[in-house]
């Protein structure tokens, strides 16, 4: 036991008595946080993708503030209706109201875009690291895998997971789980095949090297000194990914395949409107300006943080 | 290219074919296990609920389609004849798979590659023209386009290019399907308005990407000097700029149709446009495992096939890549 | 030359043979005064030639008629192939490639006597031993569909008494059984082409099988030896050809009939009946078909609390009952286009029972009282719907909420067929927003869906009552029209009272033409396949 506290005691003091990795890294985080606010305001997509995110992120807090009706209660009295001080964005074709569906909506599939989002990054990560930092069989079995589930074309692995999940008892969030896994899971070999492609890079560098001839562990190494480095390129890919993501729950809503109703959901009522969409195209705009609207976010923002942080375009 | 260059690229190329064997063995194990997996009785589909609670006819059937087997000789059983070409007979409709299939992979090809095509039509002189003319309105009205075109959903403007164009403004048939060997003609009528959509969101992305990669070029060292070497504007541009910055317009261009091979699910839905991606979609929901199965193996390879060749295309374009 | 010569003398024959036949039994003669009260036909005189291009909701699944569904409304193939009799645009049942028959007086016997001349698109004549080789083919579950082998399961045997004379002898006695030799399910085909039914049927309807592209395109061309003839003695039908195209968007149906892609349409959306018909009635013929059955709830009475053995099942059921409001359906989901039954026929069907009693009103306030007495408030309740058809899950989308509104617990959820099946075989569900729109003959809906040992009852509802089993069977053998209406009407009764089946609207299907075509006249219920109507009768006025 003694021995064991010593033993991580003295690993501890070796490694904050070297400063060689430990300051690279920390000056390296700290140029990015400090510069960041900077370069974000210099930026004029990314301050103006930033100010959308944030509005869109505030209305889903506030969503159940600002909402001015339940969005599942149907009334047909009052379907179809126009745009009115009663109803801000008007009834759908069962007279519920379009406005709070809009934003109940919103909180729903931000939600799920973010979570799957993050799945993506959570499981890609790990992955994409180990593999270029382990490299031999681990890499070449676990990139097959990656590369095995790239070749899935287009939509159809989500098709058949959600197909898969449907007799499943799942009510209200655990429907959106089943989505949230095959989306995730979707964007997991893409962020799987970037942290690799960076983790081969950055593996060669002096700070990696220096940790190893510190006695730093492998796992210890791959996680706190190459991760940190692969985090631009990432935060990246996942904003923009954040837009390609509710674009996927729109169209799979159009096949059916969405969360299935009352529940509001941008793609599920956008879809559902169609038939109305030439009589009363207003049920339709709503739910697809809003797409619309966090999509183009996500891309501006994605896009200005690209040029902020890839220093050949920077240094233009 | 010198002959060792040559060599190399052929190891690589070899290595890279070899990479694709393990590839397609998993994505087939990856698709035979989702579908064996997907919820409901394949007998009942076929036969009926009342006949499937006969275990006579259930026998009968489960004989006829070898599904009485365990599920791993079932895989090695369809793995062995996929290998020869023979994806056995649609439950559904019992005609081979061969026939259903192949029936529609030209269709989404022709879509796909017309769709992409266009889109490279539109999206490099405008790329171009946004990045020699940075921060002009001809730039911020192809960046504004092109946002568009990646935030609106492709159903939501398919349907909005039925209404206008057909119905509206009657310019161009709504929906359908015309083979090119029967007609050209109408075949491409018919075809415009699908193309237009699959065109105009891949459109957007070549675009963005195009003007960027232009923007890169046009910084680099060699066109100063080539400027200050008297040469036109016109011909730094279009001879030396254009042509390096289309490297990675290509590439991209080469996997978005490996993408929308099976992508285009939605797009044929609603322009009732008789592709792969439909028919493997509606026989998820029939559960035509066969179909299924084959439908996306076959597309696998071809993502497969056609990422390779982008990759191999990549670095003829582009020597500097190494062949790591 | 000399076979079209024939092929016109044969006509008129069998013109002949038709009229003859036709004085003989009263359904029949309502079919000689539809045809002559057909629009456009009797007037102007219909002209040969032209391709009907005909855009469908849905596309086939399969070829082969015994093992596939050619369902008779939305499939284009459906003109490749007919029963042993016809259905006429009232969907009575009229003399076809069996000219006569006769039935015994203990009705477990029928005779058909087979029209001569008569051929499959092969050229084979259609006599009494193909007729006999369909119908055992159909018997054979290895060769057929459960839905269609159904329609003869009361078959004991089949003789042959000469080349043109079929005997059918049935296990018990039907009034009936004609119903189960009309087209859908029962359709014949030659005997020598069984192995090629999957690819290239060999039918024997007015119009001959070509090419079959999945999700793209049906193929068919006139057949030249067809029997029947209109009234002038011309032969039908006038079409040389007809194309299908399945295109699922309602949208974008109805849309290329608009811009002149497709001459014909069925399925229009709810939400573009209204608008279409006033917009565009200069232009285009609409057809509105009330469909032979109704949408209705099955409640799931099998087990939990809803159980027909359950001692508060019943007050259960009557509490979903009561929760259902039909007017916020009818409007929200069939935009007002739709009509409350009490049956399952509507005021459009012949089969139309006056006397219904028992149906529960909408009363939200009556569940309540009903759950709070049974200390029940909050009992959960999945409602299911398949996702294929909008109207289906749109009304169960509303059913959920209404259910919520009476104090229930409900959830809400759409799935596609196997996943519902699956559920039906665990009694994985609560109530079911399903609609039937089985044939004219109410005993292929009572003896299937209410009728407690009827395989499909026993899948879905589990709906047992002694009662109503017995009216059915009863029914079943009884020859006179008015007498079984009067037993289904006490069959309705006892089903509203017990609420496994909850009716709530007859659902209409609207099709539209262009203006040229004429002389196409559905049948009531959507058949197009029928005698002196619809395809056969179709014409293009250029």
């Amino acid at each position: 036991m003694i021995d064991q506290q010593l033993q991580s005691r003295q690993r501890v003091d070796t490694v904050s008595a070297d400063d060689t990795a430990l300051t690279i890294r920390i000056r390296r985080i700290r140029t990015v946080s400090k510069n960041a606010l900077d370069e974000l305001l210099k930026s004029r997509t990314a301050t103006m993708g930033a100010i959308m995110i944030i509005l869109l992120l505030a209305v889903c807090f506030l969503t159940p503030v600002v909402a001015t009706h339940n969005p599942t209660k149907p009334n047909y009295r009052e379907r179809l209706a126009p745009v009115s001080a009663e109803h801000y964005f008007g009834t759908d074709k069962f007279g519920r109201d379009i406005y709070s569906r809009v934003l109940y909506g919103g909180q729903r599939t931000v939600f799920v875009a973010i979570a799957a989002v993050a799945l993506g990054l959570a499981l890609g990560i790990p992955l994409g690291v180990f593999s270029g930092y382990f490299g031999g069989r681990f890499d070449a079995v676990s990139m097959r895998f990656v590369d095995g589930f790239i070749a899935f074309p287009g939509l159809l692995l989500y098709l058949l997971i959600i197909t898969l999940a449907r007799e499943w008892k799942l009510e209200g969030i655990w429907n959106d789980l089943i989505l949230i896994f095959a989306l995730g899971l979707n964007t997991m070999p893409e962020i799987a095949r970037m942290t690799r492609g960076t983790t081969l890079i950055e593996v060669r560098r002096e700070y990696v090297e220096a940790a190893h001839v510190v006695g730093e562990g492998s796992l210890f190494i791959a996680m706190r000194e190459i991760l940190p480095n692969c985090v631009s390129p990432l935060i990246v890919n996942a904003t923009v990914r954040l837009g390609y993501v509710i674009l996927i729950i729109a169209a799979l809503s159009f096949l059916g395949l969405g969360t299935p109703p009352p529940t509001p959901d941008w793609g599920g009522d956008l879809s559902a409107a169609r038939d109305h969409m030439e009589s009363h195209p207003m049920i339709a705009i709503f739910p697809g300006l809003a797409i619309c609207y966090s999509v183009l976010a996500f891309n501006l923002f994605g896009d200005g943080l690209r040029d902020i942080l890839d220093p050949r375009i920077a240094e233009r | 290219m010198c002959l060792g260059g040559a060599y190399n690229m052929l190891i690589y190329t070899i290595n890279r074919i070899l990479q694709i064997i393990p590839v397609i063995f998993i994505l087939s194990v990856l698709v035979f296990g989702f579908v064996h997996a997907l919820p409901g009785d394949v007998i009942d589909t076929m036969a009926g609920v009342e006949a499937g609670e006969d275990p006579e006819v259930r026998a009968a059937l489960e004989e006829e389609f070898g599904l009485n087997k365990p599920i791993y000789v079932q895989y090695f059983i369809w793995i062995g004849k996929a290998m020869q070409g023979d994806f056995g007979n649609s439950l559904v409709t019992r005609r081979p798979v061969n026939t259903e299939l192949i029936e529609r992979i030209p269709a989404t090809m022709y879509l796909a590659l017309v769709g992409i095509t266009l889109s490279v039509l539109i999206a490099v002189p405008l790329g171009t023209l946004a990045a020699v003319r940075r921060n002009s309105p001809t730039d911020y009205a192809a960046q504004v386009t092109s946002l568009a075109g990646i935030s609106i959903p492709e159903f939501w403007f398919a349907i909005l290019c039925i209404l206008l164009f057909s119905l509206h403004l009657a310019w161009l048939p709504s929906s359908g399907y015309v083979e090119f060997f029967d007609d050209p003609g109408k075949s491409i009528w018919y075809l415009i308005l699908p193309a237009l959509a699959v065109g105009f969101r891949q459109a957007a992305f070549t675009t963005r990407l195009t003007r960027s990669s232009m923007l890169d070029e046009i910084s680099k060292e060699y066109v100063d000097t080539a400027r200050s070497l008297g040469l036109p504007e016109r011909k730094v541009i279009y001879k030396y700029t254009l042509r390096n910055a289309l490297i990675p317009t290509i590439t991209i261009s080469g996997l978005q149709l490996a993408n929308l091979l099976g992508g285009t699910v939605v797009l044929e839905s609603i322009f009732a446009w008789p592709g792969i991606g439909q028919a493997i979609f509606q026989s998820i929901q029939l559960r035509d495992f066969p179909v299924i199965q084959a439908g996306v193996l076959v597309l696998g390879v071809m993502v497969v096939v056609i990422n390779l060749l982008v990759d191999l295309l990549y670095r003829v374009l582009n020597p500097r890549v190494g062949m790591g | 030359m000399s076979e079209k010569k024939i092929s016109n003398t044969f006509g008129k024959q069998s013109r002949r043979e038709f009229l003859a036949s036709t004085t003989a039994g009263v359904a029949a003669a309502a079919s000689a005064a539809a045809m002559a009260s057909m629009p456009g036909t009797a007037l102007a005189a219909p002209k040969r030639g032209g391709t009907l291009r005909f855009a469908t909701r849905v596309d086939g699944r399969g070829l082969d008629p015994h093992r596939n569904i050619i369902y008779y409304v939305s499939n284009p193939l459906a003109a490749t192939t007919q029963g042993l009799l016809d259905l006429n645009t009232k969907m009575e049942i009229v003399p076809g490639i069996g000219s006569e028959w006769t039935i015994s007086d203990d009705l477990m016997t029928y005779t058909f006597k087979i029209r001569e001349g008569v051929e499959f698109h092969n050229g084979r004549t259609v006599d009494a031993e193909a007729v006999k080789w369909n119908y055992e083919r159909i018997m054979d579950p290895k060769t057929s569909h459960a839905f269609t082998r159904s329609s003869l399961k009361e078959v004991d045997t089949i003789t042959v008494l000469d080349k043109y004379t079929l005997r059918i002898r049935l296990k018990g006695p039907s009034a009936v059984f004609l119903a189960n030799v009309v087209y859908y399910p029962c359709n014949l085909i030659a005997p020598d082409s069984a192995d090629q039914a999957d690819t290239h049927p060999i039918g024997c309807g007015p119009f001959k099988f070509v090419s079959w592209k999945r999700y793209a395109k049906t193929e068919m061309v006139r057949f030249e030896n067809y029997f029947e003839t209109d009234s002038l003695g011309n032969q039908l039908p006038y079409l040389d050809a007809i194309e299908g195209y399945p295109k699922k968007e309602d949208k974008v149906r109805l849309t290329a009939l608009r811009t002149g892609e497709v001459d014909l349409i069925e399925n229009m959306a709810y939400s573009d009946v209204g608008a279409f018909k006033k917009n565009n009635s200069d232009k285009y013929n609409t057809w509105d078909i009330p469909q032979v059955g109704c949408a209705y709830l099955a409640v799931q009475s099998k087990i939990g609390p809803f159980a027909m053995d359950h001692p508060n099942g019943k007050l259960m059921r009557q509490a979903l009952a009561h929760a259902i409001d039909r007017e916020a359906i009818h409007q929200a989901v069939f935009n007002g286009l739709s009509e409350s039954v009490a049956g399952f026929y509507s005021t459009s069907s012949p089969w139309h029972m006056p006397g219904i009693k028992n149906v529960k009103e909408y009363d939200p306030e009556k569940s309540k009282f009903i759950l709070r007495k049974l200390n029940a408030m909050g009992t959960p309740i999945a409602v299911v719907a398949r996702d294929t058809y909008e109207y289906m899950h749109n009304s169960g989308e509303l059913v959920h909420s209404m259910l919520l509104d009476a104090g229930f617990k409900a959830t809400n959820g759409k799935f596609d067929n196997p996943v519902l099946r699956q559920k039906y075989k665990k009694s994985d569900y609560g109530i079911d927003s399903t609609a039937n729109s089985y044939r004219f003959e109410p005993d292929g809906w009572y003896s299937r869906n209410v009728l407690s040992t009827a395989p499909s009852t026993k899948l879905r509802t589990g709906y047992k009552n002694e009662r109503a089993d017995k009216l059915i069977i009863e029914a079943r053998a009884t020859r006179d029209f008015q007498k079984r209406l009067e037993l289904y009407t006490e069959v309705e009764s006892e089903v509203n009272e017990d609420c496994a089946l909850i009716y709530t609207h007859a659902v209409p299907l609207t099709s539209a033409g262009t203006k040229n075509l004429k002389g196409y006249q559905p049948a009531f219920a959507g058949p197009f396949n029928i005698a002196g109507g619809g395809i056969r009768t179709a014409y293009f006025d250029k």
